[in-house]
């Protein structure tokens, strides 16, 4: 679960941290993500590659659908639009009973064909090939925030309207951002899938979108670090709670707390997060 | 039956302008994207529901007192966290996921003292009124009798007197507003004060009819908010018109299609607008350097 | 549009809507224009400066030429590249593509970016902009950005000398820089585009004398040496005098006036109208 919660983080932070965009839709695009992993796997037969060149290919491909329209909008609009993204989304999933199951999910989603019949399945085979993901997407968004692309977005975020005064295409950039963005996320989509052989539309509801930005936040934006504490913080800390002893009824509801009071605490005295560099606008 | 949706839509569209007008007071002066106010409108009913059914007080007497806790709580939210965070000189998207902790920290601590489950407040069925082949319950007819009182006193008291004056002259320019003498943050705790009203008042009776569970103010204040964006930011006429729209569309889409799909509806339509007439239907674009 | 005119334009109007409170308590929107008609035009390889009071239209006359805003009425067109080219309805980003810069009034340069980087992101070549080519295309990518990093750092020497404060802070945040500083890293900025016009708004506004000296200079070697052309607001008439060969004074949504600076700031109606003297 972490390395998924990194490449979620990781990718969420390129909008976040590096655009000042806050989007409340990610839950959305890792649902995305998940369900066309499915249909690739259960529905497709494809094994692990074409899986994943087609879950990243169809979920930028629809997240241009929101991105377009939503970010010739400006600050508070563009949230909501993503919102708006999000809840309908959900909708979609829950309520497309031919064909997304609803409420009652899909069981039984296969193991990764890696090649021809070497199977990806059990615990450890998943860490490594998770860890290997995780660390590529790492790698990528490294590469990426500290290429001519990254000082671009930086310039967008610091300043929209000296970045358009020296030829820059604001717009443009932040779709970039957003569909690049939205690609990664969609891995996370398809390992959390085929991780758990199961998945329902409440996975990757509103109350999902604001958990994974509130990840991102703790762990701080801006630079490549602040994700990946956020992201080991937020599945780290449950476990935590467990190892006290607290009652699993309490502890769920006292973990929420946590993220809520560091949240508010962080905005307060350290709004660039726990590990990261730049403060939100 | 069409008309019977009509209705129906009608009524809790004067619910969603309600919230949505305590959403906007807030939004429109202070640029503040009040999201923890999703949890002034759920917290409300939860203390009707101590003083009422645990503690055995009048209906009545439970609502003003949980009307008054929940100010309360929604004047402690503005003094504790969001005037260090404006006076500090934060960003708008600080407040906001501020806020956003709020509601998580809120709606958690709610959840562990009542319980995740749906509560109810009314244990009878309400009793009905029929015209014909409309029916309405009178708990409808108490939703729709306050909110439309209250919203026609607050525009009166906005047009006429001099904090209605101030308010909107705040929401012009609140620098400017300060300069003339006005103490911003004085004027912070009524609209605070107001907005906290509108949300108990509309939390309590939602509640009284459908009743509650810790989850109920986000997909209000959703609605709410997208009733002030297809209105228009800045008038307060705005989020009562949306209110009401987007009462009635909901309704409508029930008629048409299903109960599953209004939401789906809703945001479309928020989609929409946001996409071809962002200012709202009474909104106008402003000189903004 | 002769030949020697960059910029011409031509009847432009503008209006906004305010919703002011009256003193009955009633909303009102009122629609005024605040700018009534523009005809102005700027030569090539010369400073114009456009003077009037505060409020009066001025920076908004640069927005709408720089494509941030859109003009009610009237057009606007640019020499570019020995091309003429509207401008009406341009986005901004492709104006200053097509070779117009534009410095605003209070710095706007990328305060949390490092010296260097806020000249590099001013190239005028793309490339590795688009999110994968970086990646893609390494070996191009790494001789470009050397090349971008030669031409800030020989910008930044011819302008300053050697041994000048931004080589030494070329990667110290911008926002460590002084006001000063950061109004001439602006201007440098523009260097590293390949611009024809430079709009410049209130060059000399808030820095101290030595500044607005440097300043001169600079807009002089931008004119004699980089054979740019100047079009800039300004209140300090003396900077005017010193720098300007045209001067333009703008008052109730038009120009009122306009000549040589000498002319126009000793002219008796704009020193009553907007010097007070």
């Amino acid at each position: 679960m972490i390395n998924i919660y990194i490449i979620l983080t990781t990718s969420t932070n390129l909008l976040v941290g590096m655009t000042n965009l806050l989007s409340l839709g990610q839950a959305a695009l890792y649902g995305i993500g998940a369900y066309l992993a499915v249909l690739a796997l259960m529905a497709l037969h494809l094994s692990l590659l074409p899986t994943l060149i087609f879950v990243i290919l169809g979920t930028s491909l629809l997240s241009l659908l929101v991105a377009y329209p939503s970010l010739r909008l400006r600050g508070d609009y563009f949230v909501l639009a993503t919102l708006g993204f999000q809840l309908i989304v959900f909708t979609i999933l829950y309520n497309w009973v031919s064909v997304t199951k609803g409420p009652y999910g899909i069981p039984g989603i296969p193991s990764l064909v890696l090649f021809g019949d070497i199977i990806i399945s059990g615990i450890i085979p998943y860490l490594i090939l998770s860890s290997i993901f995780a660390i590529g997407v790492i790698i990528i968004f490294y590469k990426l925030i500290h290429s001519p692309f990254g000082r671009a977005l930086k310039a967008v975020r610091d300043d929209e309207l000296s970045a358009q005064a020296i030829g820059r295409n604001v717009t443009a950039l932040k779709i970039w951002a957003f569909v690049v963005s939205s690609g990664f996320i969609g891995i996370s989509g398809l390992l959390y899938a085929s991780y758990v052989s199961y998945i329902d539309p409440t996975s990757f509801n509103l109350d999902e979108a604001i958990f994974i930005l509130s990840a991102v936040i703790i762990g701080g934006t801006g630079n490549i670090k602040g994700p990946i504490v956020g992201a080991v913080f937020v599945v780290v800390l449950p476990e935590l709670l467990r190892f006290v002893g607290l009652p699993d009824s309490v502890a769920a509801n006292l973990r929420q707390i946590i993220y809520g009071l560091m949240i508010i605490i962080l905005m307060r005295l350290r709004p660039q997060g726990l590990a990261g560099e730049y403060a939100l606008k | 039956m069409f008309l019977q949706f009509m209705i129906n839509g009608i009524i809790i569209g004067s619910i969603y302008s309600l919230v949505s007008l305590g959403f906007a007071l807030v939004y429109n002066t202070t640029r503040i994207f009040h999201l923890a106010y999703a949890v002034l409108y759920m917290f409300c009913p939860y203390i009707i529901l101590t003083f009422y059914s645990n503690l055995g007080y009048p209906l009545i007497i439970a609502f003003i007192i949980a009307i008054i806790i929940t100010i309360l709580l929604s004047l402690i939210l503005e003094i504790i966290i969001y005037r260090p965070l404006s006076k500090k000189g934060s960003s708008d998207n600080i407040i906001m996921i501020s806020s956003i902790g709020i509601m998580i920290v809120v709606i958690n601590i709610v959840a562990m003292l009542y319980g995740n489950e749906t509560k109810i407040l009314n244990q009878n069925i309400s009793e009905t009124l029929t015209f014909g082949s409309i029916i309405i319950t009178y708990t409808q007819l108490a939703q729709f009798l306050i909110s439309s009182f209250l919203l026609v006193v607050f525009l009166m008291f906005l047009k006429f007197s001099k904090f209605g004056i101030k308010t909107r002259a705040m929401r012009d320019d609140t620098i400017l507003c300060s300069v003339f003498g006005s103490d911003i943050y004085k004027m912070r705790i009524a609209l605070f004060t107001l907005s906290a009203i509108f949300a108990a008042v509309g939390g309590g009776l939602v509640a009284y009819d459908v009743g509650m569970d810790p989850y109920v103010g986000m997909p209000m204040l959703l609605n709410a908010v997208v009733a002030l964006i297809i209105g228009g930011i800045g008038r307060f006429e705005a989020p009562i018109l949306g209110g009401f729209i987007i009462g009635i569309l909901q309704s409508l889409s029930v008629w048409a299609f299903s109960a599953r799909w209004q939401d789906a509806v809703t945001f479309t339509l928020l989609i929409l607008f946001l996409m071809f007439r962002p200012q709202g239907l009474l909104g106008e674009k402003r000189r903004t350097v | 549009m002769n030949n020697d005119t960059i910029l011409n334009i031509d009847s432009i109007r503008k209006s906004f809507v305010r919703n002011i409170v009256n003193v009955r308590g009633k909303d009102e929107d009122e629609r005024f224009f605040l700018l009534e008609d523009i005809d102005l035009l700027v030569s090539k390889g010369k400073v114009t400066a456009l003077i009037g009071g505060n409020g009066t239209g001025k920076t908004t006359l640069f927005n709408i030429i720089s494509g941030f805003f859109n003009a009610d009425e009237g057009k606007i067109s640019f020499m570019s590249y020995g091309k003429h080219v509207e401008l009406t309805g341009i986005n901004a980003y492709k104006i200053a593509r097509l070779g117009i810069g534009r410095m605003f009034q209070d710095n706007h340069i990328f305060q949390n970016m490092s010296v260097l980087e806020n000249m590099l992101i001013a190239d005028d070549k793309f490339f590795g902009e688009r999110p994968f080519e970086s990646i893609l295309f390494y070996k191009i990518n790494n001789t470009i950005e050397k090349q971008r990093k030669e031409k800030a750092e020989k910008i930044f020497a011819e302008l300053f000398g050697d041994n000048n404060p931004f080589l030494k802070m070329k990667n110290e945040k911008a926002k460590n820089l002084s006001y000063g500083q950061q109004r001439l890293l602006g201007l440098a900025r523009l260097l590293m585009g390949d611009y024809k016009l430079l709009l410049l708004d209130e060059p000399t506004s808030g820095v101290n004398p030595l500044v607005v000296e440097k300043i001169k200079e600079l807009i002089k070697y931008f004119v004699e040496q980089k054979e740019l052309t100047i079009f800039l607001i300004e209140h300090n008439m003396n900077f005017v005098l010193d720098v300007a060969d045209f001067c333009h004074f703008m008052s109730k949504g038009i120009i009122a006036m306009g000549g040589t600076p000498e002319d126009i700031i000793g002219n008796p109606e704009v020193r009553k109208a907007y010097l007070g003297i």
